[in-house]
């Protein structure tokens, strides 16, 4: 029986120790807004923060989260740059199935809250991860930038 | 999806020949509905009548007398309901159609909200794809009338209901987002206190459809409707799907092609922790357990016998071997004009040359997954497809119960691409259902994704031509050899042999060609299931006619915008495109070693783009996509937004396979499993890509799929440009290392 | 009236006869079945499996390449097949296979059999392999595959004088100074581990320059085609220093522990040999091991944890290529601190492999991943996934340097042209 923070909420989990955070996330705690793209930490769908930290919970053990605050695309609106990342989308319109941008906008939202105004190299660095197949790249480079001219 | 394929989808069905006048005939009824509402129901010449049927009503929306293909419901709250006979999987549907009728119904666009229709072929048939398919890029070309009588019979009756309440004279009153006004009084009533009241009212035999120089909202930049939920998680797609009491699944599939299963050794399996039960289908094992995880870790401590079959020694080679085997026999004839092989003789110079182009797996961002719940009172199913009603059929075929039992629920697509066009998961997750207790959701594994995929085919082109003393081409031979999909999705669709998709563009090059000779020669590899992929026959054909006459400019050493030009007499609108594609690219202007911009021209779709890729080639010889620009006539613009949005994204799925995809196998095995070894562009690799439209009037032509389609070979002669060589076999990949 | 007493006597014999015969008969098929499961149990001790299947081929049926300087050779079908397998080896023929790497018409094997190794096998373990191999392996018909030395280096006489000189016979003499287990352990490194064959250096002559702990050298690491086998002796960083027994005996059982993952061929092994093993056979293996002194260390001096550098680098992803591809490829699993998730997902900081100066096995792993480990039948539940297709020559060496030189390992960085080698290697065959 582990014990999970997630977007602030203590969830009791009873899985092994070895069971990626992502299908606690979604089919355990039934939150399923995170995605599953790979399973292999190469698509960047699956991207949650760990203490602010952009980490692919795919490839997670509970295990290894303990006690660190888990924050999922469902609550990150709450913090000032997912806030502004998630308005920024909507400014764009960069979202086409959509089912890549939770992890973009998680990736992005990381991004902004260590680097307020990235530079394309930052961008790429940071979003190198997240695959769209759908090819919203040069929306998300401008809805990034957008959001970071909204200042901090 | 090309006309190619939408020929063979529509052969057994009439293809409405959209009407241009603004004025039209129609029928409709007005109903009022449960909720006190008024539901509006419109049927079109080109849509049989029927009974609303068994699915329909229990789709919830209402009782409808006609049925037509789109529905509008207006409770007296004054919400407007759209029923989305398409799906939305990225292309923008569930905005573009909404606005087609907030346009003609007065209403503002964050007014309407969307349901997903229900399965159902007689209500929602693609008028040209003959059933409810979403595919093809056809959606608004279909939609586009109707869509807009649809509102404009709502803002009418609602106008008469107003003006009967008045007791004024209906021309004295208009519509305004969501509101009748009278001009003269200035009095004002909402649309919701009108349906009672328009729902007593007999529909007007005609419509007045808006003046295009009218329009408030079409061919203006519309943000989509279905951004918000998926910018905070609470978009639902097919995997999303959460039944009470739902398992879990995970499949593994016969690694090797129509292999079948032997047997399964489950002991240790069933000891693992969450794992419920180990369930046989013919040629796959499914682990069902209490979450993903645990049913893959169950999935993992199988032993599973296959009965490889006759398959488990073919490799890539070998089906290609096949098919340069095949180009020597003769095939369907389809197109022939003049004489080509007499036209040779008179050639100053000849060219004839092989391209082949590779299988190719759709890797959908969401993978295939289907939720399935099967019990006495029939079978649900909670999947995102784009052939809902083909897949309720399989789904009521495999566990032998009647059509109106199946319930199919369809959910928000991440991503098609033409992998959802198929019903194979569905079937799949239907045979494991009949074997567990309660609803199951059978989740693929990305390596099941890319390895169980049904692949683009694999073609392999042989075309020659004949050049006069002025270089122009006098004969022009092309032989297509690959796999027919349309032979298997809508036998009906080959005509004397051709597969209408598999020969597109090459059948109908857009130049002046006065011998052409085009023929078809059907090769299928072997165990290797195929499938549209986006851009589908175009994707194919372009790349082969627009790489060959690159490559004849250069024999005849004119230049390549020039070349096409001087040969697109008959597509006045291609060469438009082709213009303002080579202005705003600064064709002609020098480039600094190592880069090279290479043009391509596209007519498919009912659209014609014009396509500038300009790359940069390093000394490891790895190309680097630096800029795309397109010029792009896709005839009236409905959301300028979308289009764009669809070109980038085209251009960036075609470039993801042309510089690193392909699928190969050996030992009868798929050799690609994750997105660790099936390269995707990243977005440090994305280029600048500039979509300017062309102003139009005529009716919309399709946009989802151009882009991917004529990309390719303007990468490839982009990289002919910069570095001499000419890549004939996709992808790109490390060919220019090894040259 | 009486009967004739020799009537009774042949009844009786006759009697007594049949009754033995059935005992015997019985005993017998005891003792096979004894026999075979013993002999299994060795098979697989000597990951006999590993060399002599094919990939996607039958079990011992033989078809392995094996990739030499001189040009492939290929392992033989050991089932008891007539023709085509060794169903004509009488026990003595199959004892000089295995122990001199003579096969039955005489002619030599390669050492590539390790036969050097095998030599050190009793008669009573040879016994039970045989019996095994000739009744509980199924017969499969499949000729073996002619090695493609060429002419005049596939000649086999020059074999016999390797033998001479290189060939030490006889099976293994137990030490009197160490007890029963560590005698056990160094019986199963040396002989049907056979461990030395990829952890011990070999010689100009193709030789392995040490059989046991007597000689120097002895598994201090080896350098085999694009792999560097590595050291199991007691160095603090690049062999097993730092490894308690019951760390070497979890890795051997269940293929991870606290330090490392296996990778590479070395899956294979615990796949298909070590994972089945019994505690106390690993254990003893483990207890010889950790007697090995250290070989020196290449110099090096003892490791010690210190990941400020690298988690500053990883800050600047910009600046640094090794720390953005590392990031991007690496990070999620094995972490900014290097330390993975101990079974799970192998910790790099401080593992020996990263610390071996030799970045072959290193280089090899980012471009062919790894095999799917399978302990005792299960899956272990992450799998290094290959990047060949992902990453260029050039971003794979600086992701390999950047390993080497993060956590504090300060290893120099590794030169693109060692990928383009590595690269150029078929990935193992399994
Ligand atoms: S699902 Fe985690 S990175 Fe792809
Ligand atoms: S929007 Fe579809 S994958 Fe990114």
């Amino acid at each position: 029986m582990a014990t999970l923070n997630i977007n602030g909420v203590p969830h009791q989990v009873d899985v092994p120790g070895d069971t990626p955070l992502l299908w606690v996330i979604r089919d355990v705690v039934g939150l399923t807004g995170t995605k599953f793209g790979c399973g292999v930490a190469q698509c960047g769908a699956c991207t949650v923060h760990i203490d602010g930290k952009a980490t692919r919970s795919c490839v997670l053990p509970i295990s290894a989260v303990g006690d660190q605050n888990v924050t999922t695309i469902e609550a990150v609106g709450e913090s000032a740059s997912g806030k502004k990342v998630q308005q920024a989308w909507l400014d764009l319109d960069v979202v086409q199935c959509g089912y890549c941008q939770s992890g973009q906008i998680m990736s992005a939202a990381a991004l902004l809250s260590h680097t307020p105004n990235p530079d394309d190299a930052q961008i790429d660095a940071a979003m190198a991860g997240n695959i769209c197949r759908c090819g919203t790249y040069p929306r998300i480079r401008a809805a990034i930038k957008h959001a970071a001219k909204e200042g901090a | 999806m090309s006309q190619g394929l939408i020929q063979a989808l529509v052969s057994s069905h009439t293809v409405p020949n959209l009407p241009r006048r603004n004025f039209l005939k129609l029928a409709a009824t007005v109903s009022a509905t449960a909720g006190g509402g008024m539901l509006l129901g419109i049927s079109f010449p080109a849509v049989s009548e029927g009974k609303p049927s068994q699915a329909y009503s229990e789709g919830g929306s209402g009782k409808a007398v006609f049925s037509p293909n789109a529905f509008i419901e207006i409770n007296s709250a004054g919400q407007v309901t759209l029923i989305m006979s398409k799906v939305e999987m990225g292309q923008g549907v569930y905005t573009s159609i909404p606005m087609l009728i907030a346009e003609e119904l007065e209403v503002d666009l964050d007014k309407v909200t969307l349901q997903h229709a229900p399965p159902n072929d007689k209500l929602y048939a693609d008028a040209m794809l003959g059933a409810q398919v979403t595919g093809g890029s056809t959606s608004i070309r279909t939609l586009w009338q109707p869509m807009r009588q649809a509102g404009a019979a709502c803002r009418t009756l609602l106008i008469a209901a107003a003006a009967k309440t008045w007791k004024v004279d209906p021309a004295s009153c208009h519509a305004q987002s969501g509101q009748v006004i009278h001009d003269a009084s200035g009095r004002k009533l909402g649309y919701g206190d009108l349906v009672k009241v328009a729902a007593t009212l007999a529909v007007p035999k005609t419509v007045t459809l808006k003046d295009p120089k009218d329009f408030k909202l079409i061919g203006t930049p519309a943000r989509r409707l279905d951004s918000p939920d998926k910018v905070n998680g609470l978009a639902k797609f097919g995997i999303d799907a959460q039944i009470p009491g739902m398992k879990f699944a995970v499949i593994a599939t016969s690694p090797v092609f129509g292999g079948k299963l032997l047997g399964v050794d489950d002991s240790r399996a069933l000891k693992m922790p969450g794992v419920l039960q180990v369930v046989k289908v013919d040629n796959a094992v499914a682990v069902i357990a209490t979450n993903t995880w645990a049913a893959k870790r169950g999935l993992g401590a199988l032993d599973i016998k296959w009965d490889e079959g006759k398959s488990s020694h073919v490799s890539t080679a070998d089906l290609v071997a096949d098919l340069r085997q095949a180009a020597n026999k003769t095939g369907a004839v389809a197109r022939r004009d003049g004489n080509a092989a007499k036209a040779y003789s008179k050639a100053d110079k000849t060219l004839n040359v092989v391209y082949q182009q590779p299988f190719l797996a759709h890797a959908t961002m969401e993978p295939m997954n289907c939720t399935v719940q099967i019990g006495p009172e029939g079978c649900d199913i909670w999947v995102g497809t784009q052939i809902p009603t083909f897949a309720q059929g399989m789904a009521a075929k495999t566990a032998g119960i009647p059509l109106e039992k199946v319930r199919l629920h369809n959910y928000l697509i991440g991503g098609g691409f033409g992998r959802r066009l198929e019903f194979d998961g569905v079937v799949q997750a239907v045979k494991i259902a009949m074997q567990v207790k309660g609803p199951v959701k059978v989740i693929w594994t990305r390596e099941e994704d890319i390895q169980h995929d049904m692949f683009r085919p694999y073609y392999y082109d042989r075309i020659s031509a004949g050049l006069d003393a002025k270089g122009k081409p006098i004969a022009w031979t092309h032989r297509i050899v690959g796999s027919s999909i349309v032979a298997r999705f809508s036998p009906e669709g080959i005509k004397n042999g051709v597969d209408p998709d598999a020969v597109e563009v090459s059948s109908e090059p857009p130049y002046d060609l006065p011998n052409i000779y085009v023929d078809y020669v059907r090769q299928e590899p072997r165990d290797v299931p195929t499938a549209f992929w986006r851009g589908v026959g175009p994707t194919r054909g372009t790349f082969v006619v627009e790489s060959f006459i690159d490559e004849l400019a250069a024999l005849a050493k004119i230049d390549p915008v020039k070349y096409r030009l001087d040969l697109l007499g008959k597509t006045p609108r291609l060469k438009t495109a082709l213009e303002l594609a080579a202005e705003k690219s600064d064709w002609g202007k020098a480039v600094s070693t190592g880069r090279g911009r290479g043009v391509s021209a596209m007519h498919a779709f009912g659209s014609f783009l014009g396509m500038v890729v300009e790359v940069s080639v390093n000394d490891q010889g790895e190309v680097k996509v630096e800029r795309v620009v397109c010029a792009v006539d896709c005839g009236m613009v409905v959301n300028p937004n979308t289009v764009i949005a669809q070109i980038e994204g085209g251009v960036i799925f075609g470039l993801t396979a042309a510089l690193y995809n392909e699928i190969t196998i050996k030992h009868g095995r798929v050799e690609q499993n994750n997105f660790n070894d099936y390269r995707m562009l990243r977005i440090n690799e994305a280029p600048r890509i500039e979509v300017h439209l062309i102003p139009s009037a005529e009716a919309p032509g399709g946009i989802g799929e151009p882009g991917t389609a004529a990309i390719g070979a303007a990468l490839t002669n982009a990289v002919f440009a910069a570095t001499g060589k000419r890549i004939r076999t996709l992808p790109i990949g490390n060919q220019l290392q090894n040259a | 009236m009486s009967f004739p007493r020799q009537y009774i006597t042949s009844r009786y014999i006759r009697l007594l006869a049949s009754v033995l015969m059935l005992a015997v008969a019985t005993f017998a098929q005891a003792d096979d079945r004894d026999a075979i499961s013993k002999g299994a149990y060795l098979a697989k001790v000597g990951d006999c499996v590993s060399c002599h299947t094919a990939p996607h081929g039958k079990e011992f049926a033989g078809g392995l390449p094996m990739l030499t300087p001189l040009g492939a050779i290929y392992a033989t079908n050991i089932t008891p097949d007539d023709t085509t397998g060794i169903g004509r080896y009488s026990e003595a023929d199959f004892a000089k296979a295995v122990r001199k790497g003579l096969a039955k018409d005489g002619h030599h094997l390669y050492p590539a059999m390790p036969y050097p190794s095998y030599t050190k096998v009793s008669d009573e373990d040879i016994h039970f392999m045989y019996v095994y191999f000739m009744k509980g392996v199924k017969p499969v018909k499949q000729a073996n595959k002619q090695s493609e030395i060429p002419w005049p280096l596939n000649a086999r006489w020059p074999l016999a004088a390797w033998n001479f000189v290189f060939l030490k016979e006889g099976v293994y003499k137990p030490n009197p100074k160490q007890d029963v287990s560590w005698n056990r352990g160094a019986y199963l490194v040396q002989g049907l581990g056979h461990c030395g064959a990829c952890h011990t250096p070999r010689g100009f002559a193709f030789q392995e320059k040490a059989l046991d702990e007597t000689r120097k050298k002895f598994l201090t690491g080896a350098t085999l085609e694009g792999w560097s086998a590595s050291n199991l002796a007691g160095d603090h960083n690049t062999g097993l220093g730092r490894w308690s027994e019951d760390d070497i005996t979890i890795y051997l059982k269940y293929g991870a522990n606290q330090h490392s993952s296996a990778f590479g061929t070395m899956t294979t092994v615990i796949n298909n040999s070590t994972e089945a093993m019994t505690m106390p056979d690993l254990t003893a293996i483990s207890k010889y091991l950790k007697t090995l002194p250290a070989a020196g260390d290449k110099g090096q001096t003892p490791y010690q944890y210190k990941p400020e550098d690298t988690l500053a680098q990883l800050k600047q992803p910009t600046k640094y290529a090794g720390a953005r591809l590392y990031q991007q490829y690496c990070l999620d699993c094995h972490g900014a601190n290097g330390k993975g998730v101990a079974p799970y997902l192998s910790p790099l900081a401080g593992n020996p492999a990263l610390m071996d100066p030799d970045p072959s096995s290193l280089i090899n792993v980012v471009l062919n991943g790894s095999p799917q480990l399978r302990p005792q039948g299960i899956a272990a539940p992450y799998n290094m996934p290959k990047f060949r297709t992902v990453l260029n020559d050039e971003q794979v060496a600086h992701l390999v340097s950047f390993m080497q030189a993060s956590w504090n390992h300060n290893l120099p960085a590794t030169e693109a042209k060692a990928v383009t080698k590595i690269r150029k290697l078929p990935p193992s065959a399994h």
